[in-house]
């Protein structure tokens, strides 16, 4: 269990706060790109992080995000004109660049120097590998652009989605950490999804339902190990990578595409729940973007015009009780995605985890929250920067290996940890 | 209309859940494997506990039996030293069903040989393993099973 006031900590990150003042360390998914899909076209509201902004594509193909609301009387510049590089406010005509800065405001004398004085909150939007990303701290700490290796590879090798989950960041986070859960609650995909089925390494899953877990600190959050019995009395290791704040990677299966997540603060009570699928030597098939495109894997299918799930709590998940009691599902929820984000709904927009009673597999979740509260406390009153913003915590891959039973994973895996471009992902 | 489920998920009825967290009286038994670790958990045992009890290293031989009385053991051992008494203890919980799990502190010198070897004795006898630079993880680890 977690006291009520570290639970407060780490679930509040708007601004001013210590968890806010953390994520706005590091460079967070903002938009996918297909959301500004043109120069000129229609501006989109954002909330990250507890604050309401707009983001725009202005004519020379620059990106903006800034406060949603025009300075003169705080009308939403969602009903902005977006015409010849700014984002003009329909009111009274008040006009802004990408950066904030107001560069026209017609209901003023001409000879007025006025709006050259005016200026909204802005933050860069820059696009990365298939993502839109903006970094919300203090200009003069702003990290190097983004080095996850999903974002570096060709366009090709890549798949990026994003969905609408509401519940709190961490409770998301959490479920990606824990894998003790996986046996349970996604045991019907492992045979039946096409991004997962067929790789030599389910039969060790299938065979031994009980991994033990190690959690080992890693420089950028921690490494999580799932370990079941292989051949001549080996281990098979499934290591997960986390990576402060909100990065995950799971361990890959065969030659299927590597998946993981970063899971990005609306508010306090909902998030974005960003998934990526990529391979670091290879194309992705069209079979494979299809599936992806289709909710496969860890990707869903969304309700119409925007990035709600098709299943989601208005509609009880399309639970199918059938399919439970049958066993195809074991939750009744179908997909990977949905069948985390259901329970983690269910728990309330943020779970009081001073009611919990958690066992030992739940050490992962419990080492983490630790190292969450150490790195908040040290960038507040030391002013530490936090893991992950180093670029070269993020030049990291998850693995599946086989190891001598006394071997140390982080030592057995040590390269296949670590993003190497033009070598293939450690997988079985 | 709103779903059950969208209605029982807000914060609004969040408010109407019950406020006490169930009782769960559970037992944990702290046992050190080597010097290195007794210290730590010497130093742990001063502090207020509930449910929590602590052995030394040298009476938990002869206190195999109170592990009966443990939902969780945790052994806490040190990366390098001598963690052989994992074995006995790990037996005495596997015969009455008690869950295992083992903190491993290891020190910035500790080579990965060293490790290894902690880990060759601790593996096949606990269900979870957690290696920490931290020797306060130990606490962190303890005081979050309630």
């Amino acid at each position: 269990m977690l006291r009520q006031e570290h639970n407060e900590l780490l679930t509040q990150a708007g601004a001013g706060t210590p968890m806010g003042r953390l994520f706005r360390s590091y460079w967070i998914p903002a938009l996918l790109p297909e959301e500004l899909p043109e120069d000129d076209c229609p501006p989109v509201r954002v909330k990250l992080l507890s604050e309401r902004l707009i983001a725009f594509r202005d004519s020379n193909g620059r990106y903006g995000l800034m406060d949603e609301f025009c300075a003169h009387r705080g009308v939403s510049l969602w009903f902005g004109r977006n015409e010849e590089c700014g984002l003009r406010c329909p009111y009274h005509g008040w006009k802004y660049d990408v950066t904030g800065q107001c560069i026209d405001m017609p209901s003023e004398p001409e000879q007025s120097g006025f709006a050259s004085k005016v200026k909204l909150k802005s933050y860069p939007l820059v696009e990365r590998g298939g993502v839109l990303w903006t970094y919300m701290g203090p200009a003069d700490a702003q990290p190097p652009l983004p080095e996850w290796e999903f974002a570096t590879v060709p366009a090709a090798q890549s798949f990026m989605s994003k969905r609408f989950q509401e519940s709190n960041w961490l409770q998301a986070l959490e479920g990606g950490i824990d894998s003790s859960h996986v046996s349970f609650l996604h045991r019907g995909d492992l045979n039946t999804d096409p991004l997962f089925k067929g790789a030599r390494g389910n039969q060790y899953n299938l065979g031994d339902m009980r991994p033990v877990f190690e959690v080992v600190e890693s420089p950028g959050g921690l490494y999580i190990g799932a370990r079941r019995n292989a051949e001549n009395d080996h281990y098979y290791w499934r290591i997960t990578q986390w990576v402060m704040p909100s990065f995950t990677m799971i361990a890959p299966r065969g030659n299927h595409a590597v998946h993981g997540h970063f899971w990005v603060p609306i508010d306090d009570e909902n998030c974005w729940a960003w998934s990526f699928d990529y391979h670091p030597t290879r194309v992705l098939t069209d079979e494979e973007v299809g599936a992806m495109r289709a909710g496969k894997g860890i990707h869903v299918k969304y309700g119409p015009g925007n990035y709600r799930p098709l299943a989601n709590k208005d509609n009880d998940y399309l639970i199918d009780r059938a399919a439970q009691k049958a066993g195809r599902t074991y939750s009744g929820v179908e997909g990977i995605s949905m069948q985390d984000a259901s329970l983690q709904e269910s728990m309330g927009p943020i779970v009081d985890r001073t009611k919990e009673t958690l066992v030992s597999t739940d050490s992962g979740i419990i080492m983490a929250r630790q190292r969450l509260l150490r790195a908040v406390k040290a960038l507040v009153d030391e002013g530490m920067t936090p893991p992950g913003v180093d670029p070269v915590h993020q030049r990291v891959r998850s693995a599946a290996v086989i190891l001598p039973p006394d071997q140390p994973f982080k030592d057995g895996a040590r390269e296949a940890l670590i993003a190497r471009p033009g070598v293939a992902p450690a997988a079985v | 209309m709103l779903s059950e489920s969208a209605r029982m998920s807000s914060a609004a009825e969040a408010r109407f859940r019950i406020q006490a967290p169930p009782p769960t009286a559970r037992a944990v038994m702290v046992i050190p494997l080597d010097s290195g670790s007794e210290r730590l958990v010497a130093t742990l045992s001063a502090r207020t506990w509930n449910g929590v009890t602590f052995l030394s290293a040298s009476a938990a031989a002869d206190a195999l039996t109170d592990v009966a009385a443990a939902d969780l053991v945790v052994m806490v051992a040190s990366a390098g030293a001598d963690a052989s008494a994992a074995a006995t203890i790990g037996e005495a919980c596997s015969r009455r069903r008690i869950p295992t799990a083992t903190c491993v502190i290891r020190g910035a010198s500790a080579s990965e040989t060293a490790l290894s070897s902690t880990l060759g004795q601790i593996r096949p006898w606990s269900l979870m393993v957690v290696i920490a630079s931290d020797r306060d993880y130990v606490e962190d680890l303890l005081r979050s099973f309630r």
